[in-house]
């Protein structure tokens, strides 16, 4: 059964002018298109192995992910999506061509600028092994800001904290928490840093149609209320309808795009596309 | 499942890397142990052999011999024994051998040798057969005052044919040397040898002109050795016997293996024995690592229907694997190690010089019961839990473990605590056989502990890691967690530095009570100011000229001999003190309880209060003393002081007067100065240095001298130990790797997962080493707590068995010691946190 994205009901927060602190201009929420991109690739092509069992994961691809919007990546198993993330996301290195945080282009970074780049600018929402076992909530939250030694913002942390609807659980380590607490958890992570991008790699791929609603809905709503950059990769296209935009790819290239998605239109972008390789949408497969 | 387990073992060789080399030290040790004595003994045989191969019957007085731990030495034989086996078929040479001290002076007037190896004095034996040296320079002395002495001691003293020297017998004397000789067989095992003529030997060495130590028959070519032992022996008076020189060269190996080889192999055993223990813990933890995560990698092949006993099964046999190659290695490393010290040995005068390594059967079946046997105690409880494991928990991430606060543990844990507190109470309040219940409460203190360790691991290491979170923020923080995510694990990892840090602790704690103990003692062993003692134990002791000529001296108030004499009272050989009672007096504070010490009469005897005590003498009560030359000494008790073992006079006092006439050779083991008023130490020193430069330089120490000497000798038998224990230490080092190594392989996904969010490799490098740093420092904290009850424990007992002993803990050392500990833990992590920070961000990711 498919529902209509729910982001247009989400009660508005009221710190209406929160803003990204580290995007230099952190365009408002679905308002005019942006100037700068938060994240871009160009040419980007990723090959992975040699000779005859070498894949090419991107080839040659091209794009931008506009600042303080919502974009979701999708496409068959295989495709690319993940690899496309952790190339912009510094945890790759490409085989050619470049990608950027901001204005910062990756290539010309070593491994521990790119961490510190990780920990400073970018949030990371996994499908699943999100948490450190060994840590509360509470501490898994403020993990990458202890990491540079940072303490959070207490009043942003408690917006957060407030927004994912965590703060009674803040004390519980993972174990103790469902697994649509610990995404939330997660998060809450991604968001107490006010990075410049968040990337999300199929968040709700193990969590059920509720869980994932209120997951969604929390990503939705730091896009809408703080301003924040989220890219989420996922095969659900009821998930992809909550993004202002939803980026296609086969193949390691970009087919096509789609602006202001809901679930309908997705499945019928989709239907039109070629042949989805092997994979049914709504199919949560990970690497 | 065989072929799977192989290649499984296969598979894991790396984890299983650590495991060897575990048992492959310990095993190296224990084997080298082994072998290296097999080889000193078979190479003493081989001398001894040799030495004695001429000798066909040795003439012996009866009696003497190993009483306790003291050897008594024979009465001597009268020569007028040669003239009766004149007439007696089947004797080629019959000569007699006379055996005492006699310390050479070297040409810098300082004795030589005396520092173990005896210093001994002989007659010349002039057949070639008989002599257990051959002479390689010179002429044998034919003359009195003319000497050979061996080859070694000649160099050391810078001495050569023709020179004259001085010999202390303990009396210095005037000698010339016209020859120099070599033990037969080569190495001179540190002995030292001066050869008078017979007469010369028997009227200095034995105090008269009949007697001889032993006499050596050699048998003409018709003639065995035993038929001609038993046609002697029919010749012999009473209380004289005869034996055939196998017989003599078995008694001395036997003496030999008693008093050297025995206990060199027996302390070399005891630090195998802890090496292995201690690899018995890390051995245990790699396995109970490794058997929990190839429960979780076989889920999959137990749905498929491996019953538990097939897993047991694999375990047991990959020990088995593991424990069979790890001791051929230990073999091989243990030879090597052998022979390395073997070589090393032979510098210290050892007959070692071409012998060949003697691997025994004992030593080849000790390296594999040891290395299997170890290995297979280490894994059998891991197996079994393993294969007690429900499935579904196979399956299930146990990435933190609270499985282990097991009430059972905590209640027998608290038992042997409380069982041990009992012991060790009792040990200290009731009187007697306070050291067994000290032992007994010690093990079970030590095992609770142990038990206890998974209990304690949690709060003890929020304590150690207290300061490292408030140092180093999250990392500290990351650290602290995964160092107590699995109590068990941390417990069982750092049990291994535990027990190593426990009995370093506990031999620098005894070590440090008995240099507290001496230090508390020179007050009972040091009187008036200065104090001559002679080098080593082995020497010829001081002559009591030195005492005269030391009482001319100007600057000196008073001196107080101080020798030891030997004989059986009530059938038991015991120690007494020489002195000349009238020279105790203002040198010695001895406390008096009754009668009076200074003017003991001749057949006089005085006893400390611990005889009145325990034997229930009384004054006026009579002691008979049988010496070794068969005379019995009557001494009546005359007086009662106090006075402890460690004291120099020890507990029982008797006038010189009455031993000297019956002592071979009469010396002072040390003498005791005090100088005349207005004398400076210095010139004190001076005056008493001139003096002892006559007598081979003995040491002249003042009190602080006197002290810190006794000191150092203890400190340096220490240092030795500190060094065998070093191997225990790495030891636990290595489990310390190995479980963390296993960890940083479990946590991939996590370390990925910090990475991605920001970690630097840095941080990750210090968050592995904080966490060994950690278990490193809980196992150094439980370790430095018990091993320094222990040896409170065993001192107190000690001290309540005995009498004496002071307790204290050399607050520097331990502190050594803990810094040593981090060390460990710092050094422990190097090779784990250099993998755990070249782990790839993505595949950590994406390792499922
Ligand atoms: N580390 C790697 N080594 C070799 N090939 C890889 C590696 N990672 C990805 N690939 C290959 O690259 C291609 C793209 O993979 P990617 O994980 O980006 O796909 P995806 O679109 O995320 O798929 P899914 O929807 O299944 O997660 C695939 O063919 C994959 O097999
Ligand atoms: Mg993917």
């Amino acid at each position: 059964m498919v529902r209509s994205p729910v982001r247009r009901s989400v009660p508005s927060m009221d710190t209406p002018d929160q803003a990204s602190p580290n995007a230099a201009t952190p365009a408002p929420a679905a308002t005019a298109p942006v100037a700068r991109p938060a994240a871009r690739a160009v040419d980007a092509v990723k090959i992975y192995g040699r000779g005859d069992t070498s894949v090419r994961a991107l080839d040659g691809i091209s794009v931008e992910i506009p600042a303080g919007r919502f974009t979701a990546i999708m496409g068959p198993s295989g495709s690319g999506k993940s690899t496309l993330m952790h190339c912009l996301a510094g945890l790759d290195p490409l085989t050619s061509g470049q990608t950027w945080i901001g204005e910062v282009s990756l290539a010309d970074l070593n491994d521990q600028q790119l961490t510190v780049l990780r920990r400073d600018r970018i949030g990371f929402v996994f499908q699943a092994f999100n948490l450190l076992p060994t840590l509360t909530a509470r501490e898994n939250i403020t993990l990458p800001l202890a990491l540079v030694g940072d303490d959070p913002d207490p009043d942003w942390f408690d917006t957060v904290v407030e927004v994912v609807g965590l703060a009674d659980r803040l004390g519980h380590r993972p174990s103790e928490l469902s697994g649509g607490q610990q995404q939330r958890v997660a998060v809450a992570r991604a968001l107490v840093s006010r990075p410049d991008v968040v990337f999300a790699d199929e968040p709700t791929g193990n969590l059920d149609s509720r869980s994932g609603a209120e997951v969604l809905g929390f990503l939705r709503r730091a896009v809408d209320d703080f301003g924040q950059t989220v890219v989420m990769v996922t095969h659900d296209p009821i998930a992809a309808g909550y993004a202002d935009e939803v980026l296609f790819l086969a193949d390691g290239r970009l087919v096509d795009r789609l602006a202001d998605p809901d679930a309908e239109k997705v499945l019928a972008r989709w239907a039109q596309g070629e042949d989805p390789v092997g994979s049914a949408p709504g199919e949560g497969s990970t690497a | 499942m065989l072929r799977i387990t192989l290649t499984s073992a296969w598979q894991h060789r790396r984890r299983l890397f650590g495991t060897v080399l575990a048992v492959v030290l310990g095993t190296a040790f224990l084997v080298g142990t082994l072998v290296l004595s097999d080889t000193l003994r078979g190479s003493f045989r081989s001398v001894f052999t040799d030495v004695n191969a001429g000798i066909s019957v040795v003439i012996r007085g009866q009696g003497g011999g190993q009483v306790g731990d003291i050897t008594a030495q024979r009465p001597l034989v009268d020569t007028a024994i040669l003239d009766d086996l004149h007439g007696v078929d089947g004797i080629a040479a019959a000569e007699p051998e006379i055996e005492a001290l006699a310390q050479v002076v070297g040409a810098d007037g300082v004795s030589i040798g005396g520092q173990g190896p005896p210093t001994l004095g002989v007659n010349w034996i002039h057949d070639p057969g008989l002599a257990p040296y051959d002479l390689v320079e010179g002429r044998a002395p034919a003359a009195p005052g003319e000497v050979a002495i061996d080859t070694e001691t000649a160099e050391a003293g810078a001495l050569a044919v023709g020179e004259t020297a001085t010999v202390r017998t303990p009396a210095p004397i005037e000698v010339e040397i016209v020859g120099l000789l070599t033990p037969k067989g080569g190495a001179s095992a540190g002995v030292t040898i001066t050869a008078f003529t017979a007469d010369e030997a028997q009227q200095l060495l034995l105090g008269r002109g009949d007697r001889a130590t032993r006499i050596l028959l050699a048998a003409d070519g018709g003639t065995s050795d035993e038929e001609l032992a038993v046609r002697v022996s029919e010749l012999l008076p009473d209380g004289v016997e005869a034996v055939t020189g196998a017989v003599y060269t078995d008694e001395a190996l036997d003496d030999l293996g008693r008093d050297f080889l025995d206990f060199f192999e027996a302390f070399l055993l005891v630090f195998a024995a802890i090496a292995l223990l201690v690899a018995t813990f890390s051995i245990y933890n790699t396995f109970s690592i490794t058997v929990a995560q190839r429960l979780r990698e076989s889920a999959l092949l137990r749905a498929l229907g491996a019953s538990r006993r097939q897993v047991l099964a694999s375990v047991l046999l990959e020990a088995v694997i593991t424990g069979l190659v790890a001791s051929v290695l230990g073999l091989v490393v243990g030879i090597g190690l052998a022979s390395g010290l073997l070589g090393a040995l032979g510098r210290f005068g050892l007959p070692v010089e071409g012998a060949s390594l003697v691997v025994g059967v004992r030593a080849a079946a000790a390296a594999f019961a040891v290395g299997v046997g170890v290995t297979i105690v280490a894994s059998l409880l891991p197996a079994y839990r393993a294969s007690r494991v429900a499935p579904l928990a196979a399956l299930r991430d146990v990435a933190v473990d609270r499985s282990d606060q097991s009430r059972i543990r905590l209640a027998i844990g608290l038992v042997l605590l409380a069982i041990g507190g009992v012991f060790v109470t009792l040990a200290l309040v009731v009187d007697g056989g306070a050291l067994e219940r000290a032992a007994i409460g010690a093990v079970a203190v030590s095992v609770g502990v142990f038990l206890l360790g998974p209990v304690t691991a949690r709060p003890m290491t929020a304590v150690v890691a207290g300061p490292v979170q408030r140092l180093r923020g999250v990392t500290g923080a990351l650290a602290r967690r995964n160092a107590v995510r699995n109590p068990r694990r941390t417990a069982s990892t750092s049990s291994a530095l535990m027990v190593g840090v426990g009995i370093v602790t506990l031999f620098t704690v005894v070590a440090g009570s008995i240099n507290a103990t001496i230090e508390d003692a020179v007050d009972g062993s040091f009187g008036g100011d200065l104090i001559v003692q002679s080098g080593g134990f082995s020497g010829a002791g001081l002559s009591p000229q030195i005492v005269d000529e030391l009482r001319d001296l100007p600057e000196v108030d008073g001196v107080l001999g101080l020798g030891l004499g030997v004989g059986s009272i009530d059938g038991q050989q015991s120690v007494f003190s020489l002195v000349d009672p009238p020279a105790l007096e203002g040198m010695l504070d001895l406390e008096v309880v009754e009668g009076s010490v200074y003017d003991l009469p001749g057949d006089g005897i005085a006893i400390s209060q611990s005889h009145v005590e325990e034997d229930g003498l009384r004054l006026g009560d009579v002691i008979e003393i049988q010496l070794v030359d068969g005379t019995v000494l009557e001494q009546r008790v005359a007086a009662i002081f106090v006075s402890q073992a460690a004291d120099a006079v020890g507990t029982r006092l008797v006038p010189i007067e009455a031993y000297a006439p019956h002592a071979t050779q009469l010396g002072y083991i040390s003498v005791m100065v005090a100088l005349a008023d207005g004398v400076s130490l210095e010139q004190g020193q001076t005056a008493v240095e001139s003096v002892a430069a006559n007598h081979g330089s003995p040491d002249v120490f003042d009190r602080g001298a006197f002290t810190e000497r006794a000191v150092g000798d203890v400190d340096q038998l220490l240092a030795i130990v500190y060094v065998l224990l070093a191997l225990a230490i790495v030891i636990a080092l290595m489990g310390i790797t190995n479980t963390l190594s296993l960890s940083v392989h479990e946590r991939t996904r996590e370390i990925g997962l910090l990475r991605a969010l920001g970690q630097t490799r840095s941080q990750l490098r210090a968050m592995v080493r904080w966490e060994s740093v950690i278990v490193a420092l809980f196992g150094t904290a439980t370790g430095l707590v018990l091993g320094t009850f222990l040896g409170w424990v065993f001192v107190r007992a000690i001290a309540a068995d005995e009498g004496f002993g002071v307790f204290a803990a050399p607050v520097g050392q331990l502190a050594l010691v803990v810094a040593l500990g981090a060390l460990v833990g710092v050094l422990a992590a190097l090779r784990p946190a250099r993998r755990a920070a070249r782990l790839d961000v993505l595949t950590a990711i994406a390792t499922e």
